[in-house]
């Protein structure tokens, strides 16, 4: 197709070229054609004139009238392409002649009608009724060659011109004909794309949908059947004790006292469950105020020391002095929480470092779920036994355990998670199996007046 | 102009003159055999034949396509064998010129060109009269007939009664009518 359309831009010029060559000759051959016909013409015109003045002239030459043949003779200086007239008598004597000034008056040796150079000449006998009585003889001067050559000339290369102008014009109209063809035929595959787009970008968008609706529902299905477990649990423990009391009592017996305790911190660690429901459906009540991370994480120093107990070391590099918005409260769960489960993941002791600096995203360094800006970020680092991808991509799914039964309740990182995100933070899981995992949580600058900071 | 006239005229006078030479040239032995023939009428001989392919006569006067036309000399014939010899053998639109001579013409004389001579019976202006409004070109020295010679300037010109012509249905060519002198 290609080599097609190359070897006709190529073929095209010369066709062109061709056909201007074709109409010039055409032109040259018309003017040959011209030239014959006003030669012709010229010849009939000076054979009329000869044919009026012999038949005028009969009866002077006949009846010796040399003056009235002088009269018709003269009359003929009125064309003034007439060079000569001669009126001749039966003898082949000029009788009555016009010569036009500054022609040789002298009459011609040979006389004959026809062309010669410029000259048109013709002779033509005087006869009335089939009596010859002489002859006349005109010779008159055609346009030169040189002004006929020109005249066709021009004609010939304003044929030529015409002929190269329809072709130019015959040339780009083709080209952008074709031209067009091809941008209608890129604007249709276009609009194909379009569409076609279009069409996969709902398909996609449908299908995100109802992989978010089935994500939904499986982490409904495992927040609910979570809760019932743990409830169960909670509801064994207190029936159980309730059981224990009603037979203890029923024996008379008084120390009942761990019985109700029992029963009493079944209850209480329900209660706890469903705080930390609500915390990650986000309908724990929030009251986020300026804080310090690095202040924050300094006064939950000893809290966190006595959970993760001496086997571990904890170390600190606050070095953040930007302030954010967070509730207080929420902020220690969740360091306590990791604290929690670093611990439990460095069950033969280790390092747990908590790390603190202030943090400026530029757009490069921006992701899809942080945007640029400037942010405080506190890092949560074990040396523990990590986690693998598959761990990884679940830790945050609620009621999502590795701990042995009744030991976690899967809540821990979910609501951390639910909690950093309401805030307007983001938290990323940095891990890899045996190489301990650090829990980096960035939360956005925020400016505070002195007045709202000392309050 | 009047330079111009007079030129003209002495060319004319010139060829004329060159045309009788040439004449007695051709009929050397007209010229020794007959000497009271003057050029003059050598001239006038030439012209009575010459006037017929400029005349038109009316269809009825000719048999048929190819009958003669009869040039007539009626009377004195001034013009010797000149005329006899001028005409001798010529054709007028096919038909062949005919010399007769008569003594006197009337309507039966089957002429079609008559010079009337005149004789001791019938004068020129006789014979004119009796020819009036028939299809003969009557021709005489001076006036009288419908075409009568006279001299300009030593030629021999011609005059042309146009009514004359008209009467006796003879259409005279306008070309001959332009060269007459003196045409009614």
């Amino acid at each position: 197709m290609a080599s097609i359309l190359r070897l006709h831009r190529t073929a095209i010029p010369a066709i062109a070229l061709a056909a201007a060559a074709l109409i010039g000759l055409f032109g040259i051959l018309g003017s040959v054609y011209e030239d014959q016909l006003y030669r012709a013409q010229k010849l009939d015109e000076l054979s009329i004139q000869a044919e009026i003045l012999a038949s005028s002239v009969s009866a002077a030459l006949a009846f010796n009238d040399n003056a009235t043949a002088q009269q018709y003779a003269n009359a003929l200086a009125a064309n003034p392409q007439l060079d000569m007239a001669l009126i001749y008598d039966n003898q082949g004597r000029v009788v009555a002649r016009f010569v036009r000034a500054g022609i040789d008056p002298r009459p011609p040796a040979h006389r004959a009608t026809g062309i010669s150079g410029n000259h048109v000449s013709v002779v033509l006998p005087v006869a009335e009724r089939g009596e010859r009585l002489g002859s006349v003889y005109l010779d008159g001067e055609m346009d030169s060659l040189q002004r006929r050559l020109l005249k066709y000339g021009i004609v010939v290369i304003i044929a030529a011109m015409a002929a190269l102008l329809l072709m130019v014009l015959a040339v780009s109209q083709h080209a952008m004909s074709t031209a067009n063809r091809q941008l209608e035929a890129q604007a249709r595959d276009l609009v194909e794309a379009n569409r076609t787009l279009q069409n996969e970008m709902r398909e996609r968008a449908k299908a995100e949908e109802a992989l978010r609706q089935s994500q939904k529902m499986e982490a409904v299905g495992q927040l609910s059947g979570g809760i019932a477990h743990d409830f169960n649990n909670f509801l064994t423990i207190i029936k159980g004790n309730l059981h224990l009391l009603k037979r203890r009592l029923a024996q008379g017996q008084t120390d009942v006292q761990k019985y109700v305790d029992s029963a009493i911190e079944g209850v209480d660690r329900a209660v706890s469950v469903t705080q930390r429901v609500l915390a990650f459906s986000r309908r724990q009540p929030l009251t986020p105020e300026p804080n310090n991370l690095s202040t924050l994480v300094a006064d939950a120093l000893p809290l966190i020391r006595q959970s993760v107990g001496a086997q571990i070391e904890v170390e600190t590099h606050l070095d953040a002095d930007w302030w954010v918005y967070c509730d207080t409260n929420q902020m220690e769960n969740v360091l306590l929480n990791l604290a929690i489960n670093a611990r439990d993941a460095m069950p033969e002791g280790g390092k747990l470092t908590f790390a603190t600096r202030n943090l400026s995203i530029d757009e490069a360094a921006a992701a899809l779920d942080i945007r640029p800006g400037e942010y405080v970020e506190l890092v949560v680092k074990d040396t523990g036994f990590g986690m693998s991808d598959e761990v990884k991509a679940k830790a945050l799914d609620p009621f999502f355990t590795t701990k042995p039964h009744g030991k976690g309740t899967g809540l821990g990182l979910s609501t951390t998670f639910g909690y950093i995100r309401q805030t307007g933070g983001a938290l990323e899981i940095d891990t890899a199996l045996g190489e301990g995992t650090a829990i980096r949580i960035r939360l956005p600058r925020r400016y505070v007046d002195s007045l709202t900071r000392s309050a | 102009m009047e330079a111009l006239i007079v030129r003209r005229r002495a060319h004319l006078l010139a060829s004329l003159a060159t045309l009788g030479l040439a004449w007695l040239a051709l009929l050397p032995w007209l010229g020794a055999a007959q000497a009271d023939d003057t050029l003059e009428y050598k001239i006038k001989a030439a012209y009575l034949y010459k006037f017929a392919p400029f005349v038109a006569w009316p269809d009825k006067v000719f048999a048929s396509p190819d009958s003669p036309i009869n040039v007539c000399v009626s009377g004195a014939n001034p013009f010797g064998a000149a005329l006899d010899r001028i005409a001798a053998g010529q054709r007028v639109g096919g038909r062949p010129v005919q010399v007769k001579h008569v003594a006197s013409v009337a309507p039966d004389s089957l002429c079609q060109i008559v010079f009337l001579g005149g004789s001791a019976e019938q004068s020129p202006a006789q014979g004119a009269a009796a020819l009036r409004g028939q299809p003969v070109l009557t021709v005489t020295d001076g006036a009288g007939g419908i075409i009568g010679f006279v001299l300009v300037d030593n030629r021999v010109r011609f005059s042309i009664d146009k009514a004359a012509a008209d009467e006796s249905h003879l259409a005279i060519s306008s070309k001959l009518l332009s060269l007459a002198v003196e045409a009614h």
